[in-house]
Order: structure tokens, then sequence, then C-alpha cells
């Protein structure tokens, strides 16, 4: 994790000083991400999206019964294409949370995806990911997305990038029905959307 | 300055009221500053030790709160949190950084914008001269996610501080005047006694009058004094009404005595002088027949009738002699003391030459040395200087070559006179008998005299203030001496 952020920083550290300001951040972005495309190295958004995924893990309390015991891992699953290379694995890699070791898994069927914690979708058909969401919709697994009807379809956290930020949006209603408590200091950052209303 | 000099400057010179003045308020200030730098101490230190819990506790809700903000990278709402801090004026200014030490939110209690350290130093309080500075990492249960830092300024520390001062000094102007009233009213139990007892003393010392009395004020030390003052001025009182009364019995007994004395004195000249003069009458009678006889029975006297008229006439002016020295020694007590100045070396010469026309002074060889003049009763060193010339010529005339010689010493406060013979001289052992009346160590028919000369001497000279002695050994002529105080204006006229 610790090598990770630094090297994060040593990145930022390197880019000129005006492109530090917070108005070129998307270009920045989105340049990067052209850029970089599919290559190994993500691009900084999803960099700080994967600090996000194992952020949310010390933010949110899972049911106890989705642990088998005191030992057994935090699972943060990523369906569809791998966005963030092995940054992931490196953010999580020695992490625990409440003494349960944080892992991550890939998975290429919403089956095997039921056994998880947290899932980031990243499939970009909205047909795919309705059907993921149905299949774990009774699961205590936080699905995590960047898709702009993903709330719609019954997810429960959506990365909105807004005014050059990276800014969350919570099902709360949902998580509670679920077992999930996101902490208040989560809530208060993100902004709390309910479906059943229009928005 | 030493402890001494110093309680010597303080203290040594005033009166007891404000001695005890000065020290009340000396103890005062010193246990009022020594409370006061203990209570200030104290409360320095826990105001030290509240202001960093205070700050602590904020801290710790400030960076609780501001974790999810690190976490999920939204600065807004750190700054948001940050804000919260207006409700406490004291902390100036508070920054976060995040997990690199890089700043991630900033505030400012006013619109000065202040540096921030850094990068973010080690976790904990630390005061500085003019800020408290602390530290304190941010954290998710165990996950670092960066460090809040928060400064705080000493404003609230200054005006405690202020405030303390202030009311230090109140205190201790209450506190003075306080004492100052109390001493003025409680001292006066102890000031007043001492006063009292230092004015009578004073009283006493200006009369004399031993019959002035302290009053007692109080059953402490003081009363004790007071009490052991008035019993010594008691026992002063008695004796000296007793030295007083001694004093005038002595004076009256004396007054007595010397009335007895001069009364016995004169009587006794008087007998003695009635005596001498008595004597005479009938020694006149015998005189008178004996030289009728001599002189109108001549022719029928035989030639042992004339020599017994003649023994008898010589007896009978021996015995005139006798009584005239006797009278004039009894009449020397009757002479004033006036004292002169006079020339001494032309009273011995006189002496001498008169002395030369009843004796027979032809074959002696004289030395008078220089005689200083002295200041005393002429008439009466004239007499001593005829009795012991005359003793002189009269031991010194058997031998054939007789010698005297007359001179003086001058010692320090005295002048010795001496007559020196070369006479038959005396054994010293006898030599204290020679100044007593009628003591002879010479018999009548050897040497004639009455043995009245010598005690007359050393009757005079012992008035004068002097003292006679003699120094001889028999058939080695003899020495008398006389001495003579001196006196400055002796001196004076000698020059």
């Amino acid at each position: 994790m610790q090598v990770i952020m630094s090297i994060l920083s040593r990145l930022i550290q390197r880019l000129p000083r005006t492109v530090w300001n917070g108005r070129y951040w998307l270009t920045v972005l989105f340049v990067l991400s052209t850029i970089s495309g599919n290559a190994q190295n993500p691009s900084l958004e999803y960099q700080l999206k994967a600090v996000f995924l194992f952020n949310f893990t010390q933010f949110v309390d899972w049911p106890a019964e989705s642990f088998p015991n005191n030992k057994s891992p935090l699972v943060i699953g990523v369906i569809g294409e791998n966005p963030f290379g092995k940054y992931l694995e490196q953010a999580v890699s020695g992490e625990t949370k409440n003494g349960h070791p944080v892992v991550v898994q890939y998975y290429r069927d919403e089956e095997a995806a039921k056994f998880c914690h947290m899932l980031f979708i990243n499939l970009p058909e909205s047909d795919k990911r309705k059907q993921v969401i149905e299949k774990i919709k009774e699961e205590p697994v936080l699905t995590v997305s960047d898709a702009s009807d993903f709330s719609i379809q019954g997810g429960l956290v959506r990365f909105v990038t807004r005014k050059n930020k990276i800014k969350l949006q919570i099902n709360l209603e949902a998580c509670k029905e679920l077992g999930l408590v996101p902490s208040s200091k989560l809530l208060k950052l993100a902004d709390i959307i309910e479906p059943g209303k229009t928005n | 300055m030493n402890r001494v000099k110093l309680t010597e400057v303080l203290f040594k010179n005033l009166p007891i009221r404000k001695k005890l003045l000065r020290i009340v308020f000396l103890i005062n200030g010193i246990v009022l500053l020594v409370a006061g730098m203990a209570f200030f101490g104290n409360e320095f230190y826990s105001f030290k030790k509240a202001t960093v819990e205070k700050l602590s506790t904020i801290g710790k809700i400030i960076a609780a709160n501001s974790t999810a903000a690190l976490a999920f990278d939204s600065p807004d709402d750190a700054r948001e949190i940050l804000a919260a801090l207006r409700a406490e004026p004291h902390i100036v200014a508070a920054c976060i950084y995040d997990k690199n030490g890089k700043i991630f939110s900033e505030y400012y209690a006013g619109n000065e914008k202040s540096k921030f350290p850094p990068s973010p130093g080690p976790q904990g309080y630390r005061f500085s001269y003019t800020n408290l500075d602390g530290f304190v990492p941010v954290m998710q249960e165990t996950l670092p996610l960066g460090t809040l830092y928060l400064r705080s300024d000493m404003g609230a520390l200054h005006s405690w501080l202020g405030l303390y001062a202030v009311v230090v000094v109140v205190i201790l102007l209450v506190s003075f005047l306080l004492a100052y009233i109390l001493v003025r009213l409680l001292g006066k139990s102890i000031s007043t006694p001492i006063l009292a007892l230092s004015e009578t003393a004073k009283i006493i010392s200006e009369r004399n009058d031993y019959t002035v009395r302290a009053t007692k004020m109080s059953n402490d030390e003081l009363g004790t004094l007071t009490e052991a003052f008035n019993q010594m001025l008691d026992q002063i009182k008695k004796k000296d009404d007793n030295l007083n009364e001694f004093n005038q019995n002595l004076e009256l007994k004396v007054h007595e005595r010397t009335e007895q004395l001069e009364t016995v004195n004169k009587e006794l000249e008087g007998f003695s002088y009635s005596v001498s003069h008595d004597l005479r009458a009938p020694l006149r009678a015998i005189v008178g027949f004996t030289s009728i006889l001599e002189e109108e029975y001549a022719n029928r006297l035989d030639v042992e009738g004339k020599r017994i008229t003649s023994i008898i006439k010589k007896n009978t002016m021996k015995m005139g002699r006798l009584i005239d020295d006797l009278l004039e020694f009894s009449q020397l007590g009757r002479h004033d003391g006036t004292k002169t100045s006079f020339n001494m070396q032309k009273m011995v010469k006189d002496v001498k030459d008169v002395l030369a026309t009843q004796y027979n002074t032809g074959k002696i060889n004289w030395s008078i040395g220089d005689l200083p003049n002295v200041n005393a009763n002429a008439s009466m060193i004239r007499q001593v200087w005829v009795n012991l010339i005359a003793n002189a010529i009269k031991y010194s005339g058997k031998m054939e070559a007789p010698q005297i010689e007359i001179g003086a010493m001058t010692k320090v406060s005295e002048y010795v006179f001496f007559v020196t013979d070369n006479g038959v001289g005396f054994d010293q052992q006898y030599s204290d008998k020679l100044f007593k009346v009628f003591q002879r160590l010479h018999s009548a028919e050897e040497f004639e005299g009455t043995g009245v000369g010598l005690a007359l001497v050393n009757k005079i000279i012992t008035r004068e203030g002097g003292s006679v002695w003699a120094e001889s050994e028999p058939g080695k002529g003899a020495s008398f001496y006389f001495s003579l105080p001196v006196r400055n204006e002796i001196r004076i006229n000698h020059q």
C-alpha cells in the first residue's frame, strides 16, 4: 500500500505545478487514460478508485454472517475487464479489516461473485450489469460501478466524476436491507440517493 | 551586605511598633509571594495541561471526523470539518496532511495565512513561546490516513497570566492593608506595655524618682518583665533609702566625733599650755631665789654649797628649756597652715649664721649645695632647719675636723633635703625611735638636749605632706633627710 502511494505521489510530484491545479485534473486524467489505454499502469483515475475500493472496506461494516470465521478474508471482487492492473492488489496487500485479510478476486461470471463482500462491476453493457445485480441482490455484497444507471439498476455505490473530482453516490436504503452499514463519515461525503423516488 | 547588617539596617533603630509592623509585612509578603508562586506554578501547570487536554480532545474529534474526507480524497469536506474550529477562537490555524505528508486541507482563524510545517512532525503537543502546536494522527480504525496539525495561540494563557497577576497584586495589597490594621490593633498588646515600661524607665532615670511604678497590662512575659521591673525598683528604693539613712547617720556621727575630738584636742592643748605655763612660775621662783642665794649669800656658802647652788640653778634652767620646748610642741597645733613660697637657700644661710652665735662653730667645715625654693609654712620649715643643723653641730662638735653638708635632691614629685655630719652617729636599728618625743639615743650628760627637737621636726614635716628619716652608723656620722612635695607653682617661682 505504502509503496503504491509513494509511487503515486512521485508521479504527482513530477507533474508541472500548473497541472497540479484542480482545474486541469480532468484533462490530465483524460489524457493519461487515453495514452496508457490498456497498458500495465492504470490511469490516475483508476488508481484513486482502487484506493477508494480498499477504503470502503474500512468505512463499511458487513454482517458477521458474511464471514465463515474470524480469519476468513474480506473479498473485493472485480467483474468485467480489470481497469486497475495490479494496482488494486498492491493497494490491499497486507491490509486487514477487523482481523479479516483483504483480498482481491477477478470473476468471469456472476455465479462466483455471490461469495465476495464488495464487487466492482466494470461491464459496459447495461443488460449484463443488470444480470449480475439480480444474481447477487440477496447477498450482502457492496456493489460498486461507474455506470450512470447503476443505482436505478439496484447497485449500491456509484463513482461519479464531477467538477474534476470523483464523488460517491450511495443507495443507503438498499445497503441497510442487505445488512451493510456504511459509516456516517462516509455518508457525509457521499450523495445518498433513493432510486425508488425520482431523483 | 551580610545578614547581620541587613537586619540591623531593617530593624535596629526602629521603634518597637514599626519593628512589629515591618516584621509582619516582611512575613506577610514572603508568605504571600511563596504561596502565590506555588499556586501560580500549579495553576500554570494545570492550565497548560488543561489547554493541552482541550486541544487534544478537539484534535481527536477533528481527526476522527476527517478520516473519510482523507480516504475518499475530499478536501472540501476536510475544509468543512476544519471550519468547525471557528468555535474555538484560540486555534489560529490547522491543516491536514495526507498520508504522504502533503498538505491536504488548511484552516485559518483570521485572514492571515500562516505557514504550516512543510511536513508533519512527531505525534503530540508542544509549547513554543507563542503557540501550542499539536500533531494528531488521522486513523480509521488501525488504518493511518494522514495527520492533523493544530496551532493554538497562547492568548488564553497570556490573558490568564495577566488576570492572575492582577489578582495576586490585589490580594497582596488587601492583605497588607489587613495586616497593617491588625498590627495596629493587636500589636498594641505587645508594644503598649513595652512602651509604658520604657517610658517609666525614662521618667525614673530623669527624675531619680524610685517611687514610680510601671503598670502591668498582661499576664505574659511582658507582664512578668513589668513585675520584675517593679520589684527591682522596690529593692532599689529600699537600698537607696537605707543608703541615705546610713549616710545621714554617718555624717551626723562624723560631725559628732569631730566636735568631740576638737573639744578634747582643745582641752588637751589648753591643758598642756597651762601646765607648761604653770610649771614655769615655780621654776622662776627657784631660779630667782637660787640667784639671790648665789649673789647675796656667796660669802656664807662654802665651796660645796656654791657647787650645789650652781647645780640647782643649772637643772632648773634646763627644766625651763624643757618646758619651753614642750610649749612649742604643743602650740604647733595652733599654727595656721599658711603656705608661702620662700628662698630656701637664704633661710638655711640665716639659720647657720644664727646658730653660729649660740654654738662654737669655728672648726666646722660647711658645705651647702643648691636648694630649691618650696611652697610651705616658712616659719615651720625654719624650725626644722634649726633643729637639724643644731643637732649636726652638737653631735659633730667633739670631732677634730667637724664637717656638715647640706643639700637637696629633686625627684619626680618631691624634693629631698638632707643634713649630714661626721659626728658620733647612732645605731641604725634605733632610727625610728629618734623622731619620738623624749626618746634619746645619747645621754643628756654626753650631749645636751631635751629629746623634743626631732619629734618636732617629724610633726612639722608630716603636716607639710612630707616625711622624715635618718641614716647612720655609730662613729661614722649621721644623715637626716626630709622630703617636701613638689608643687607646680614652686617650679615656676624657682625659674
